[in-house]
């Protein structure tokens, strides 16, 4: 399979990310931040330790995580909504012979990278601003967890801006699904506070996977493998999703 | 020689709306071809085939002989397309426009920069080549959507009302730098203004509803759609439905028709003229002028004249 054109589209988007960088990731930086001085340094005096670590350790490495999943998804929906529905730049690509399975890549990474590059950001910050040091292998295994989740939450996103037509319905979903779908995922508080009738259900969400696993690894430096496979499974499969329903879509 | 575009029986049904129907139509080699129409007659649809945006419901249509679609990909290499609604990146110079697209058609960097910088001279777009085409004109925006079009030297051109929406200056403007970049290329165009077409092409076929109702050439259309133009206006001083009455009888009047104090009489042929003015021996004729049919009455008689939303 040719993947010139999806390295062309890429190379637009990075093109456009990186003329715009300081005020994305002052933009992007702004909330994980404003939560981790509310809660972590705010809440300190109140909370003490979580499974054995301080709170501003416990939510650093899901703060992380959510800005990167949460800045993949938004680029890959509202970048598909607006190049397909407001400037037919899609229609443009579909003029010249590259294939549509070459444009969804293409728009894939790009929303990988915008994730990768803004949470990456976020973590210098907290690194800078708090004393928690994290050994490499801890911080590679995090990684393990960082790029499967961002390719899910880009495929994801491609999904969403592939089906949806209009952006009220796409600010709904990341209202109604997205948001609430990370923050019950184990960010702000352990598995445990959960009723045990629930964990289970809590534990199959990929999400769950996704932050307990980076946690585990980043702060308990234990790497949890079934979480790990559970993510990676779960980005394949919305990849392979993502392609087919964008392609189904042009073919109407 | 393969035709540049032939379609058979090309149908498209969009749910239960048919957009188009039967569509037979074959465009020549190097020829400029104009699809006329008024809104939703099924142009857009036409040109979303052919440049394989879309999937026909049944029949065939072949761009340089290939398949559109099972050879979609070929049939882009050869096509340059300019669609109805602009498609520029704001997010891009308007260099960098034409640079993506270089690239997504696999030209090389050096063959494409001498490529930018002789079309974007050529168009008259040179100077701003730096700045974001939402801060050009819609007729400077229209030049550039032209100039992606022919980067890749494409072998057929498609355009999608070109000059749709630009004032009567920038119109004439689009229509040199079509003329100018021409030569051997293809070009099919669709409009809704009669003057681009009589200006522009070789060939123009007129459709409505979906079905084509007319192709020929300029003047074939005229010729045929309106007798040959054989249109007399007679001017009466006052009497003009009692004279518009004798006309009637004569065997040589094919049509007549009286408003206030002017008649138009349409002859079989115009050697039947002399006849007409000997009736009208004695009668206050002011003035008797022959009326050219333009394109425009032959669009309108042909398709009606109601408003299309
Ligand atoms: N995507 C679509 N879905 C449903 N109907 C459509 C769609 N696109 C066009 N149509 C309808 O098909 C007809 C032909 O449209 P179109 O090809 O755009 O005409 P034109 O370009 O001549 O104005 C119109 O009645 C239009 O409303
Ligand atoms: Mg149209």
């Amino acid at each position: 399979m040719r993947l010139r054109g999806s390295f062309a589209i890429w190379r637009r988007d990075m093109l456009v990310l990186r003329r715009n960088l300081p005020s994305e990731l002052v933009a992007v930086a702004a909330y994980p931040l404003t939560i981790y001085l509310a809660f972590g340094i705010g809440m300190k005096g109140y909370i003490g330790l979580v499974e054995g670590v301080p709170y501003g350790l416990f939510i650093a490495p899901g703060l992380i995580s959510m800005t990167a999943v949460t800045a993949a998804y938004s680029e890959s929906v509202w970048s598909l909504w607006f190049h397909r529905r407001v400037q037919f730049t899609i229609d443009s690509y579909r003029v010249t012979p590259i294939s549509v399975s070459e444009i969804v890549i293409g728009k894939i990474l790009s929303g990988f990278s915008h994730g990768l590059v803004k949470g990456l950001a976020v973590g210098l910050v907290i690194f800078a601003i708090t004393p928690f040091r994290f050994p490499l292998e801890h911080l590679m295994a995090y990684l393990a967890f960082l790029i499967p989740g961002s390719a899910f939450f880009s495929c994801a996103g491609i999904i969403c801006g592939t089906v949806m037509d209009k952006p009220e319905t796409i600010g709904r979903v990341e209202a109604v699904f997205i948001m609430p779908l990370i923050f019950m995922s184990g960010l702000f508080f352990p598995l445990s506070s959960y009723p045990p009738a629930l964990v289970p259900w809590v534990r199959a969400l990929p999400t769950t996977a996704l932050f307990e696993g980076a946690r585990q690894a980043l702060v308990g430096g234990v790497f949890p493998l079934v979480f790990a496979l559970q993510v990676a499974v779960t980005a394949l499969c919305t990849f392979v999703a993502a392609v087919w329903i964008f392609r189904r879509k042009m073919a109407e | 020689m393969p035709s540049a575009i032939l379609t058979r029986s090309l149908t498209k049904q969009y749910g239960p709306l048919t957009a188009l129907t039967d569509f037979h139509l074959e465009v020549d080699q190097g020829s400029i071809f104009g699809l006329l129409g008024p809104n939703g007659a099924g142009k857009t649809t036409l040109i979303r085939i052919l440049t394989t945006l879309m999937r026909q419901s049944s029949g065939d249509a072949f761009v340089e002989g290939l398949d559109t679609r099972t050879q979609g990909r070929e049939i882009r290499r050869l096509i340059g397309v300019v669609p109805q609604e602009n498609s520029l990146d704001r997010y891009l110079t308007a260099r960098e426009n034409l640079e993506l697209h270089a690239r997504l058609h696999g030209m090389e960097a050096r063959h494409y920069r001498q490529r930018i910088d002789e079309l974007l001279e050529l168009m008259g777009l040179a100077g701003r080549q730096k700045d974001f085409p939402d801060t050009f004109s819609g007729g400077m925006q229209r030049r550039l959507v032209v100039t992606r079009a022919l980067l890749h030297e494409p072998r057929l051109l498609f355009l999608d009302e070109p000059t749709t929406g630009l004032d009567p200056q920038s119109r004439r403007a689009v229509w040199d730098y079509i003329r100018s970049v021409a030569g051997s290329m293809t070009i099919f165009l669709t409009t809704h203004y009669l003057e681009e077409a009589e200006q522009l092409c070789d060939r123009i076929a007129i459709m409505d509803h979906g079905r084509l109702i007319a192709l020929g050439s300029t003047q074939e259309l005229k010729e045929r759609l309106t007798g040959g133009g054989n249109v007399y206006q007679i001017e009466f001083d006052e009497g003009a439905e009692r004279y518009a009455a004798v006309l009637r009888e004569m065997v040589c009047v094919r049509e007549i028709e009286v408003s206030g104090r002017t008649v138009c009489v349409a002859l079989e042929e115009w050697e039947c003229l002399s006849e007409v003015i000997a009736a009208l021996n004695g009668a206050p004729v002011r003035r008797i002028s022959l009326r050219e049919r333009t394109l425009e009455e032959v669009f309108i008689s042909l398709t009606g004249a109601g408003v299309r939303e």
